[in-house]
């Protein structure tokens, strides 16, 4: 079918392939290959398995599958076809776990069933478990987008346990007897049973935290992928004003502060907390002081990330009595709030797939940068730019007949516990796709910046008139999907791509090809798709305001990072006035970076130059290990996890001074 | 989160000091009237700033020009909370009220003093470098004639 390349022509040549292919994975020769996701260790034998098949699946999807437009562009290093190797298979993307849904009636994990828990502990060993389900349903990641709403009720489960048991205890009343609904807001049982109710309080914080505290450690530690990597999990959380709801927050604060065994940052989950005006983010109302303290834990540990609800795009679909319609992300960055058929709230769904464009090759083609013109043709760009989104959305849309095509059974837990909502209703053998269409496909773009200044000569962060063209450009871009939403009757959204295995591919490509031009292509990666470049000098404050605007485009996710050089933990007065100050701009989605790094030798965490500053060990010596974030998810140690492209943009960032 | 100003010139020399290149009064680039006027005008427009720190170098070799500084800057964006460094001691810059050294105090709010002692080297400090050093809250410290210490206002 999609046989473009002459290359390609000879059987000979394609054996030559799979024979290269199988030879690169197993010397461990292409780093490229073998990092390209971060999470996963590319040199481990589970990880080199999961290679061999990702690749061939990969090879066999644009030799045999893909339409061939498609291939053209990416040849043409124009577009780029995110998880290729499940392109074939039709296999989706990501998804927002109703929670409250499969612990309120029990699952099955195809091994056997799941009685609904009764106790915190449990239900939060068991959120565990549903996550590590669901993410073999799907490549993509898996996320609770409301956590502490579904957990607030095995809390008073808890509770009213333990409240019970201190009746009989203490001999105030009888256990047994008809109460009601016992949560920990009842003050007419604190008042009339003291000692019973105080002793249920604090036996239910005791277990509240030690459940978060385990569930944390689980998720750090079920490597139930290839190559070592666990779930890419995010919890959502920040809202629920429930005194039980409130215990959960805080408790999952209160152990990502303490960190993991010898007190290490926790990789996983992604934290989000969710900032609601009226709820949580001025002095006086119900969850304020949470707020504040996932700010320190932040300031800590990295996360939790800030999500903004009050930000236009996410309280357009906000219901106060429905906390499902709060806007949340998939971590990384991935938003799904609105769908054309109805369902407008989070859980259920999610992202099916996504393609990026490389708009700094269509800068290169149509600006001034390679001195073939004086004036940039934007008719020309327009047009290319039209026509490469046409086949990005063709290959979507392809994708998408393949995804929709496929057995309930295929996607396993996913359709049999109604995950996706309505997945239970399916026999095994029906098809997903009736389905399928709530959930968004995505164009996603990379590289504004060097797009600008191929074109113009300068990028958005310089020249307030570039701004303004980059801010059309996206603009564009964000009509294109809406109006092809209407003709093709699906949710299409624009995507702020996280550029995880891409950074360096396009560019290498590129620089081939045009070589290392100045400010385009002397570094080896692309800046992340709106963003003002993390190798350009500019003040916080300028670079979320430049930046905020073009969240309000990107319905498909989008996220803004400062980066921070002093220590955060030092400074929470500033890490809040950020934090709020980026809110205020409507940024929807943020977060503050900064260098947390740990000398194995006396565990002292902060910033470690050449020498740990507290011990004196030097890092020849002694082990220091480097945490940094990569498109959302943190990774263990940057050095030895990242591709060598991502290793060199954190190299490159430079902090955000005042 | 703070603007950080450099003034070059220091003759404390203190071993291990963290920036010697500054004990050069000629270091660094001139602190001109255009200059001073682009960093007012910056400190002014950025709105996550709490305010101002002044390190060295030490400002207090060169008190009276730093004053003039900070009242401009005042005049123009409004007052606001500086922080100053010094190897003096508190007790030296009041020693002689009236004179350029005490003037620059008394235009600031807190005062990180002492030189840095290499042996009493602590990086868990908070905003020092050296045990000996304190953070000193300046107003009233100068009502009561002696070191009254800055106690953080905001914790997590």
């Amino acid at each position: 079918m999609a046989w473009v390349s002459q290359t390609y022509t000879g059987r000979d040549t394609l054996l030559d392939e799979v024979i290269r292919m199988g030879e690169e994975i197993v010397q461990s020769r292409n780093l490229e290959v073998l990092r390209e996701n971060a999470n996963l260790n590319g040199e481990s034998f589970s990880g080199k398995m999961s290679k061999f098949g990702s690749e061939y699946s990969k090879w066999y999807a644009s030799h045999f599958v893909l339409p061939t437009r498609l291939v053209q562009a990416i040849q043409d290093n124009i577009v780029y076809v995110h998880d290729l190797d499940q392109y074939a298979l039709g296999t989706t993307n990501c998804i927002f776990i109703p929670f409250d849904k499969l612990l309120r009636k029990g699952f099955n994990t195809g091994n056997g069933s799941v009685r609904p828990p009764t106790s915190i502990m449990t239900a939060m060993a068991l959120v565990a478990i549903i996550f590590q389900s669901q993410q073999n349903s799907q490549f993509g990641g898996v996320s609770a987008n409301k956590l502490d709403f579904d957990l607030a009720p095995y809390v008073a489960k808890s509770f009213a346990k333990y409240f019970r048991k201190g009746l009989d205890y203490f001999e105030e009343g009888d256990a047994n007897a008809d109460l009601g609904d016992i949560t920990m807001s009842r003050s007419d049982l604190r008042d009339q049973y003291p000692k019973a109710f105080n002793y249920a309080l604090k036996e239910t914080k005791s277990e509240t935290f030690q459940a978060a505290e385990s569930l944390i450690h689980n998720l750090n530690t079920m490597s139930s992928r290839a190559g070592g990597q666990i779930p890419f999990t995010s919890i959502n959380y920040g809202t629920c004003t429930s005194p039980e709801g409130q215990l959960v927050i805080d408790s999952l604060l209160t152990a990502t502060m303490r960190g993991l065994g010898h007190g290490e940052t926790p990789i996983f989950p992604i934290q989000i907390f969710k900032c609601k005006q009226g709820v949580n983010q001025n002095p006086g109302e119900p969850n304020y002081s949470l707020f504040l303290k996932a700010a320190e834990c932040s300031a800590k540990r990295l996360y939790p990330n800030f999500a903004n609800l009050d930000a236009p795009l996410n309280l357009m679909y906000y219901d106060p009595t429905d906390p499902d319609t709060e806007f949340a992300t998939m971590g990384c960055r991935t938003r799904v709030l609105a769908d054309r058929f109805g369902r407008n709230h989070l859980s259920g769904k999610g992202n099916l797939s996504f393609n990026t464009l490389n708009l700094v090759k269509l800068g290169l083609k149509h600006g001034i940068a390679l001195g073939h013109r004086q004036e940039p043709d934007e008719r020309g760009f327009y047009r290319d730019l039209t026509h490469y989104m046409n086949i990005a959305l063709e290959g979507l849309l392809h994708r998408f007949s393949i995804q929709a095509s496929q057995k309930a059974k295929a996607s396993d837990f996913m359709m049999r516990e109604g995950v996706w909502e309505g997945g239970e209703q399916l026999a095994p053998d029906d098809q997903v796709g009736e389905l399928l269409k709530h959930g968004s496909l995505s164009i996603g773009f990379i590289g504004l910046a060097e797009c600008m200044k191929a074109m113009y000569g300068k990028h958005h962060g310089e020249d307030e008139a570039v701004y303004q063209k980059a801010y059309d450009l996206i603009a564009y871009m964000r009509d294109y999907c809406d109006g092809q939403s209407e003709i093709h009757n699906l949710n299409i959204t624009l995507f702020a791509t996280p550029a995880e295995g891409l950074a360096g591919k396009f560019t290498k490509r590129d620089r081939a090809v045009y070589g290392p031009l100045p400010g385009i292509l002397d570094r080896e990666y692309y800046t992340n798709s709106f963003h003002i470049p993390v190798y350009y000098n500019i003040s916080a404050a300028r670079k979320i305001e430049l930046e905020a605007k073009f969240h309000g485009l990107c319905n498909a996710g989008a996220i803004s990072y400062i980066e921070l050089n002093g220590n955060a933990r030092n400074n929470p007065e500033a890490f809040l006035k950020i934090v709020q100050y980026a809110l205020q701009q409507q940024v929807s989605y943020f977060s503050i970076n900064h260098p947390i790094d740990r000398c194995s030798a006396c565990g002292f965490e902060g910033i470690i130059g050449a020498s740990c500053p507290s011990c004196g060990s030097h890092e020849n010596e002694v082990h220091i290990r480097r945490l940094r974030r990569v498109t959302g998810y943190l990774t263990g140690d940057y050095q030895t996890r990242f591709n060598p492209a991502k290793q060199a943009e954190v190299r490159d960032r430079v902090k955000h001074d005042a | 989160m703070r603007a950080a100003i450099f003034i070059s010139g220091c003759r404390h020399y203190c071993k291990g000091c963290f920036s010697p290149k500054t004990w050069s009064f000629d270091y660094g680039e001139p602190f001109t009237l255009e200059r001073e006027a682009e960093i007012i005008h910056d400190i002014k427009h950025n709105p996550l700033l709490s305010g101002l720190t002044i390190l060295g170098g030490d400002p207090f070799f060169s008190a009276a020009e730093v004053c003039g500084f900070i009242d401009r800057l005042v005049a123009e964006a409004g007052p606001l909370s500086i922080w100053i460094y010094t190897g003096y001691t508190l007790e030296e810059l009041i020693e002689h009220p009236g004179s350029p050294e005490y003037e620059l105090l008394r235009r600031c709010e807190v005062l990180v003093d002492g030189r840095f002692v290499e042996e009493l080297r602590d990086p868990s400090l908070l905003y020092r470098g050296s045990s000996n050093q304190r953070l000193i809250d300046i107003q009233p410290s100068l009502q009561q004639g002696q070191a009254v210490l800055w106690e953080p206002r905001f914790t997590f």
